[in-house]
């Protein structure tokens, strides 16, 4: 069965996930890491690399390697954001003919969607690596303050990649996801927290519960679309570089091994503070000089690295009142914080966050891969996969209607999980009947009256008709919170009829174990009144189709044999009105042999006359011509006419 | 809550009488009973039934298909997740090991003590290759070779006379793979290739 990818698009870095047993999954690349790296490079003998490998040989090829294109596509040149790109970028930046931005590579012009397209590529291989069939279809992530033409370059990209972009949603919305932000029930209000490797996002998004499903509207957003982790890391080179040089008197910005190792081990600090109060920076033999080998051992506190970002974290603060008031909301007012983005594992982050909103946040979801996994749950609905419903109700007892004779019908048995449906057709108990009640009732004895009523509807109008034959369609249908529909529709008019009832209207277990109880206390009682009932309705209908018969076939009964079908009748009528099912059984048989007899011969009758199938009875001219030939055949056989 | 036991016999009976004759009462012309199929309407259920069983039949067949892959899936995890268990340790491991080597390097006296020190290091270097080698760690070490962006990271590009465009001329630090796959890129530097005039310019 074909999987839809959930794709988070980065500016720095790129995630794949796939919604998998109803459990999203973030799929690894073929290097074997979780995020690829959204850069691209076009080498001197036309190879493309995608990821990391574009990466490392970024030193060879600056004009040729390609970041942050997110900042590009769906953009026109002239814009304000791309003409500021230029200056920082080493790749170039060009006007396309009709006034996107496009760069150029080996000489050659190329859209942003056509660079995208190449991270989409490696993705969608690293995921059909993984589960082993193609993917075609995918749904990508974009900020929330993406316009109409950002969006629509974003699905060319993934449909030059090969990929039928099935839809395009918010970041926030997708990280809102993965929290399991649309299981509450009612509107809620969140905020989303996102502090990621380049840039900041908040997003307040109100959740709206509208017939059971759930819509999300970003009210605001806001940022700094150039503060992320890259900087708090360099906040801590900074500072080891200082510490350094004082110690050593060298700069290690000119030894680029030296400024390598340093720039990992700050990072690997920084990690380390979020679970602990202090950690050692150390690096020996980081670097030489004539005096002999250099080390750096540096010892980091909490607080330090606190002071050190302080102002990083503070300028986080002013975007998030910024959104609140532009989304006309109160922080008070926000149900839920959640945290996207690695930089907010950092304690003081998380304090601020709390700070700010008054509410400690969540951060349930590892924070990198929040937003992959929202959109793969996203994929997940739109592929029809069937999410994971851990707890479903089921209903504790039986539910049906009352049919002839008193007897409980059942629609849906107990312990079925809900939602649920049933129905059955069913039909008049007489001839020209032109109503039925449709008695809704519970419990598991076969008595009908033994059960508990639930509610009764009559449904009227049905077009006069012999018993048995119109066709009354009764459907039960139970949702998920209980509520039972029960509804009778006449299917030759479309006539229907309904009622509503709270299926376990206050039956308490201890009642629910007792009514249970209570039916196999008197399973072999209720059997009996079923096959008794049975037998009544099976003699009536007996009955009914004989005297139907008699009147048919009126010409070819001699008087006879009318009088004995005729005894046989009346005998059956009196041993229904008593308890006797054998005898009604043995009345019955008796019945049947005879009429069988009248019907064996019209039918044979009728056979012969028309040469084909007989369901009815026909004109009786020509059952007469036929007569005598049928006669002449059985002349012989039949002696005691 | 319980239903009066007499009441319900004495009403099934009298259903059952006025059943059997055709009277104006309200009770037997509202009841429900069985509906009697005609064939041509049990033909039309036995096919919605075919239908639905079929539908039913390919969603099976479909599960048990999920159930193979997820199967073929796990197994594969299983398979890296042994396979590549050492990555994070490895990782770690490879620092330290660098500044033996470098303390090796940085010990350049010719004293007794410097002397004993060299060859308790190169010792001890010795003992952390074979450890390597045990474990399917290999060591990446190109130089003169062509740059791989696969396996290398080009810290720097310098120009080099008697070197070929793009090749790897000095390793600042060895690259390693765990079974195949790449634990850290060799860090290099690399010859400039030569200058193209279509690169330089942005020509069409």
């Amino acid at each position: 069965m074909a999987k839809i990818i959930g794709i988070d698009l980065g500016t720095t870095n790129s995630c794949v996930a796939v919604l998998e047993n109803g459990v999203a999954k973030v799929i690894e690349n073929s290097e074997g890491a979780r995020t690829t790296p959204s850069i691209i490079a076009f080498s001197n003998d036309d190879e493309v690399l995608v990821g990391q490998s574009a990466k490392r040989q970024a030193v060879t090829n600056p004009k040729n390697t390609l970041f942050a294109i997110k900042r590009l596509i769906g953009r026109r040149f002239k814009d304000d954001a791309v003409q500021k790109d230029i200056k920082m970028v080493p790749y170039n930046i060009v006007e396309a003919e009709n006034g996107d931005a496009w760069v150029e590579v080996h000489g050659k012009k190329m859209a942003s969607p056509e660079i995208s397209a190449r991270i989409l590529m490696k993705l969608k291989k690293d995921a059909e690596a993984y589960l082993g069939e193609t993917v075609t279809e995918a749904v990508i992530t974009v900020p929330a303050y993406f316009n109409d033409s950002q969006r629509q370059a974003t699905k060319d990209a993934g449909r030059i990649a090969g990929l039928e972009v099935r839809r395009i949603i918010n970041e926030p919305t997708a990280s809102a996801l993965a929290f399991g932000m649309d299981k509450p029930k009612g509107d809620t209000k969140i905020a989303v927290y996102d502090l990621g490797g380049g840039t900041f996002d908040i997003s307040i998004i109100e959740i709206a519960e509208i017939d059971g499903e759930h819509q999300f509207e970003v009210l605001s957003t806001n940022g700094d679309t150039f503060l992320g982790g890259e900087d708090f890391d360099s906040r801590i080179i900074e500072f080891l570089a200082a510490e350094f040089k004082k110690d050593s008197g060298v700069d290690v910005h000119n030894d680029p091994l030296a400024l390598q190792r340093l720039k990992e081990a700050a990072e690997k600090a920084k990690i380390e503070l979020s679970s602990s109060q202090q950690t050692d920076v150390n690096l020996p033999y980081i670097t030489a000089d004539a005096s002999g080998p250099k080390h750096l051992n540096v010892k980091l506190t909490r607080a330090k690295l606190e002071s050190l970002v302080e102002e990083l974290i503070n300028r986080t603060k002013g975007p998030c009142e910024m959104a609140l008031k532009d989304a006309g909301v109160k922080a008070s007012e926000i149900n839920d914080v959640i945290l996207v983005g690695g930089q907010t594992r950092m304690p003081k982050v998380q304090e601020m966050v709390k700070s700010i909103f008054g509410q400690e946040p969540r951060k349930d979801v590892n924070p990198d891969e929040a937003v992959a996994l929202g959109a793969a749950i996203q994929a997940g609905v739109l592929a029809g996969d069937v999410k994971d419903v851990l707890l479903l109700d089921v209903i504790p007892l039986s539910l049906g209607i009352e049919t002839m004779g008193g007897i409980l019908t059942k629609l849906i048995e107990k312990n079925t999980t809900i939602p649920t449906n049933a129905s059955q057709v069913f039909s008049t108990a007489d001839d020209n009947q032109t109503a039925v009640t449709i008695h809704v009732l519970q419990g598991e004895r076969e008595k009908a009256a033994a059960n508990k009523s639930l509610g009764r509807f009559d449904l009227a109008d049905i077009p006069p008709a012999s018993r048995g034959v119109p066709q009354i369609e009764v459907s039960f249908d139970i949702d998920a919170n209980g509520i039972l529909n029960v509804s009778a529709k006449d299917k030759a008019t479309g006539k229907k009829q309904s009622i509503v009832i709270k299926a376990s209207s206050g039956l308490s277990d201890e009642e629910v174990d007792r009514m249970i109880k209570d039916a196999e206390a008197h399973a072999d009682e209720d059997r009996k009144l079923t096959e008794l009932v049975h037998a009544r309705n099976h003699a009536d209908g007996m009955i009914h189709a004989t005297e139907k018969s008699l009147k048919e076939f009126a010409d070819q009964v001699s008087a006879e044999e009318k009088a004995s079908i005729e005894s046989g009748i009346e005998a059956l009528k009196e041993v229904i009105k008593g308890d006797d099912k054998e005898a009604i059984e043995a009345k019955t048989n008796a019945l049947t042999e005879l009429a069988g007899k009248l019907a064996e011969r019209a039918y044979a009758q009728k056979a012969g006359a028309e040469g084909g199938e007989a369901h009815h009875a026909e004109h009786a001219s020509s059952a007469h011509a036929a007569d005598d030939a049928v006669d002449a055949e059985f002349e012989e056989v039949k002696g005691d006419k | 809550m319980s239903i009066d036991q007499e009441k319900p016999d004495e009403v099934i009976s009298a259903e059952t009488e006025v059943a059997s004759e055709i009277v104006n009462e309200e009770q037997p012309h509202t009841e429900v009973a069985e509906h009697e199929y005609t064939i041509e309407e049990l033909k039309k259920e036995l096919e919605e039934a075919k239908q639905k069983n079929h539908e039913t039949w390919d969603k099976a067949v479909r599960i048990q298909a999920e159930m193979e892959n997820l199967k073929r899936r796990t197994q594969k995890d299983l398979e890296d997740a042994h396979k590549f268990t050492l990555t994070n340790f490895g990782k770690a491991l490879l620092p330290v090991f660098d500044s033996v080597v470098l303390g090796l390097q940085a010990a350049t006296g010719e004293s007794e003590e410097v002397k004993k020190f060299r060859e308790g290091s190169e010792l001890t270097i010795k003992q952390f290759e074979a450890l390597f080698e045990k474990f399917n760690i290999l060591a990446i070490d190109p130089i003169g070779q062509p740059f791989s962006a696969e396996f290398h990271q080009a810290v720097l590009v310098q120009a080099a006379e008697d070197a070929e465009p793009n090749t790897v001329i000095n390793v600042f630090q060895k690259g390693y793979t765990l079974n195949g796959r790449l634990l850290r890129p060799a860090m290099v530097v690399v010859a400039k290739a030569p200058e193209k005039p279509s690169e330089d310019n942005t020509q069409a």
